[in-house]
């Protein structure tokens, strides 16, 4: 299961990573969501959101020095072990799509798992922005 | 604690270049929820009755609402509130964009600031904390820039920045507040109050929650609400076409401002309608948290103004920039836009005060020294375009109109206040009383000054059923509209979504965990507006400042269904008689201690 991403549509109301943030960290806060939106305005009118696209390359689980971002045999993706990981953000900086963050305080990386099958960032997005 | 508030009000004392945190009092809370309730409740009590509003005494106010960076549907709008240099009555400003949010994520609900700095400053909040650091190289920039700066000193292109222009430092009092850019506290002059304390600039970045008490359900509710009551024909204009369409709307009902105030038809309103606007439009945008996304980010494709991007412009802009100073150019109107966004000026007084500089003109009342040479009649492009310039910087007529209107009327005389068209000095936005009766009424009862957002007869009277002619009904309808508005107000909910009691009832009890109920938003809505014209009866206000301007009760609209139509002085007592006894105020317009009392207000 991957998620796609069709920016050209993104009107930037955060709604995706508001409603990511409350599975992720139990309450409202964008800088824990597994989305990211980037504005560029105004310079460019781009708007876009940044999240996971669970590649096939996955060159975060090669960057991992303590081998954090392990299989989910059963969704076929790669997910953060929260345990594991030491936050030292080896991922975030080798990922070429923008697709980690890291954690602003529980100091580990933020990497989206599809909420596990059914994604709310898909369901809640007004524009289609996200499949 | 209850849900949705994150608990903190930042106290800003820049005299004594001092911060501090305090508690929300939560007791103010549940009697006012949050916006409008609780920032004209926290300026009742601080502000300083008679304060100058651009000296250190004057309290300038950032207030959210519990629903704020949440989920809830149309929620992105926080809000200033202090006293206005333009009006010296109570303002209260509405801005879209994410500072609103950004400011709960960073642990505060609120930030009061008082005082004057020594020197130019500018405000660091973040996570918790706020400094108040030196803006020496960012004052005199435009507001885009200093934006820029702000983010790369803070090294963080996430942080949020409301700022002030080359307006605001030159305390023009119809200055605005950009925040995020392309969004604006654009009415009443905050951009003055803040000049006039040497505060270039808000930065805000947090990386903190907003908790409700069930957050599953409050996601249920919203999306929910959305589909059912967002997502729907009373709004979906907004998704699909933004203010922009409403120009061939008010111009078929006869209420389009054009040549001042002149006539109520355009006769190139094709030229800049929301078509116009549509070919122009590169995407869409939204503010935090709302699915419809109402904004059209534009870019003039050809013209002298080829080039220019902006967020724009909206209908009030291409009604007050446009057809009332007779230019009938989309791409003149988005350079103007673009002007007023980075100096730092509202569009819509600023607009007004270009009409009735150009009206003063035609009729010789000033000329061509006055206007540093400029051949400044209705419809010229070319002097049109250098008035933001001129305005925002004090120069030549400039100086005489940043004041407003109707000082500027003072100034010139020559009975050039028979045309100046403002109540307590705030101008007239886009939609014409003449035809649509009941929007006198709404513009001289408006807290903040003639205002379209505190009460809407256009609504039901030129896209409605009601009869845009008569007084019948009208006092009530305002009231009506003015209560709702001021419920909507507190929570933050924004304009576009017609939203009503019931659901702001739903989503203010699902954020905070009180059991709120209709009734209980709708006594809330009319105890702030009781609560505000209290701010007012204290700074002198009563029925003599509850005005119709000169022009509509004098001058026959020309053109359209309501050509030939005044507003008759005894139609608009009639109705300003009814609208104070339904209200429970005295004939002076002040509230009587029953209805104070039977509102929890004294």
């Amino acid at each position: 299961m991957k998620l796609e991403i069709f920016p050209e549509k993104c009107t930037g109301c955060w709604l995706c990573a508001a409603v990511c943030s409350a599975r992720l960290a139990g309450e409202f806060n964008p800088s824990k969501s597994a989305v990211y939106v980037e504005s560029l305005l105004p310079d460019k009118l781009v708007i876009r959101p940044y999240v996971c696209i669970q590649c096939d390359e996955h060159p975060c689980v090669e960057s991992c020095p303590v081998e954090a971002i392990v299989e989910d045999k059963e969704l076929g993706i790669y997910v953060v072990d929260k345990e594991l990981c030491t936050g030292c953000g080896a991922c975030v900086e080798v990922c070429p799509y923008n697709g980690l963050r890291l954690d602003p305080v529980g100091n580990y990386a933020i990497k989206c798992d599809v909420c596990r099958g059914k994604p709310r960032c898909v369901e809640m997005c007004p524009e289609e922005v996200l499949k | 604690m209850p849900g949705g508030y994150v608990g903190k009000i930042l106290r800003v004392d820049l005299s004594g270049e001092k911060t501090s945190s305090e508690d929300l009092n939560l007791q103010w809370a549940r009697l006012f929820i949050g916006g409008k309730g609780l920032g004209a409740k926290y300026l009742y009590e601080e502000a300083k009755p008679g304060a100058d509003p651009l000296s250190p005494d004057n309290v300038l106010i950032l207030m959210t609402g519990p629903l704020l960076g949440t989920t809830a549907p149309c929620v992105p709008k926080y809000a200033i509130y202090t006293k206005s240099p333009l009006t010296g009555a109570f303002l209260d400003s509405y801005i879209g964009g994410y500072l609103g949010a950004e400011l709960k994520f960073a642990g505060f609900d609120a930030v009061i600031i008082k005082g004057k700095a020594e020197k130019p400053v500018y405000l660091w909040i973040s996570d918790g904390k706020a400094e108040i650091r030196d803006a020496k190289d960012l004052w005199g920039l435009d507001i885009h820039e200093a934006e820029k700066r702000i983010k790369e000193k803070l090294e963080d292109k996430e942080v949020k920045v409301a700022a002030i222009g080359p307006a605001g430092e030159n305390l023009v009092k119809t200055a605005c507040i950009t925040i995020d850019t392309y969004r604006q506290a654009g009415r009443g002059g905050g951009g003055a109050v803040m000049g006039s304390k040497n505060l270039k600039a808000i930065a805000v970045r947090g990386h903190q929650g907003v908790s409700v008490p069930d957050i599953e359900e409050f996601i249920k509710l919203s999306k929910e609400i959305t589909k059912n009551d967002v997502l729907t024909e009373d709004n979906l204009w907004a998704k699909t076409d933004g203010t922009p369409s409403f120009l061939q709307m008010v111009q078929e009902g006869g209420i389009l401002p054009t040549r001042n105030f002149q006539m109520g038809v355009f006769e190139y309103a094709n030229k800049i309608d929301g078509d116009a606007v549509k070919k122009i439009l590169v995407r869409r945008r939204a503010c935090y948290g709302c699915p419809l996304g109402c904004s059209s980010l534009t870019q003039v494709k050809e013209g002298p103004f080829a080039g220019t991007v902006i967020e724009g412009p909206d209908y009030e802009t291409l009604a007050l920039g446009g057809s009332n100073c007779y230019i009938n150019d989309i791409g003149a109107i988005a350079k103007y836009n673009l002007l007023c966004d980075k100096l730092g000026l509202d569009v819509i007084s600023t607009g007004d005060a270009i009409a009735f500089a150009m009206e003063c003109y035609e009729k010789g009342l000033i000329t061509k020294e006055d206007t540093n040479g400029l051949e400044l009649t209705f419809g010229n492009v070319e002097a049109y375009i250098e008035m933001p310039n001129l305005i925002a910087y004090r120069k030549a007529i400039g100086d005489v109109l940043a004041e407003g209107v109707r000082k500027a009327a003072e100034k010139i005389g020559k009975g050039s206040d028979r045309f100046a068209v403002q109540v307590k000095g705030l101008e007239y936005p886009g939609y014409e009383p003449r035809g649509s009766i009941g929007m006198a009424l709404a513009y001289a009862t408006s807290d903040r000054g003639a205002c379209h957002m505190r009460a809407w007869p256009v609504n039901d009277e030129v896209f409605g059923d009601m009869d845009p002619f008569t007084t019948e009904g009208k006092a009530q309808l305002v009231i009506d509209g003015q209560d709702l508005y001021c419920a909507k107000w507190t929570l933050v909910v924004c304009d576009f979504y017609a939203i009503g009691y019931e659901n702001i009832a739903r989503l203010a009890s699902a954020a905070t965990g009180w059991k709120l109920t209709v009734d209980d938003m709708k006594v809330i809505g009319e105890r702030i507006s009781n609560l505000v014209r209290m701010f007012n009866v204290r700074e002198g206000f009563t029925r003599k400042n509850d005005t119709l301007p000169y022009r509509i009760a004098n001058d026959p609209l020309q053109g359209g269904k309501a050509d030939g139509h005044v507003v008759k002085p005894a139609d608009f007592n009639k109705m300003l008689d009814e609208y104070y006894r339904l209200r429970g105020w005295d004939k002076e317009g002040r509230p009587t201690k029953e209805k104070l009392k039977e509102l929890n207000l004294i």
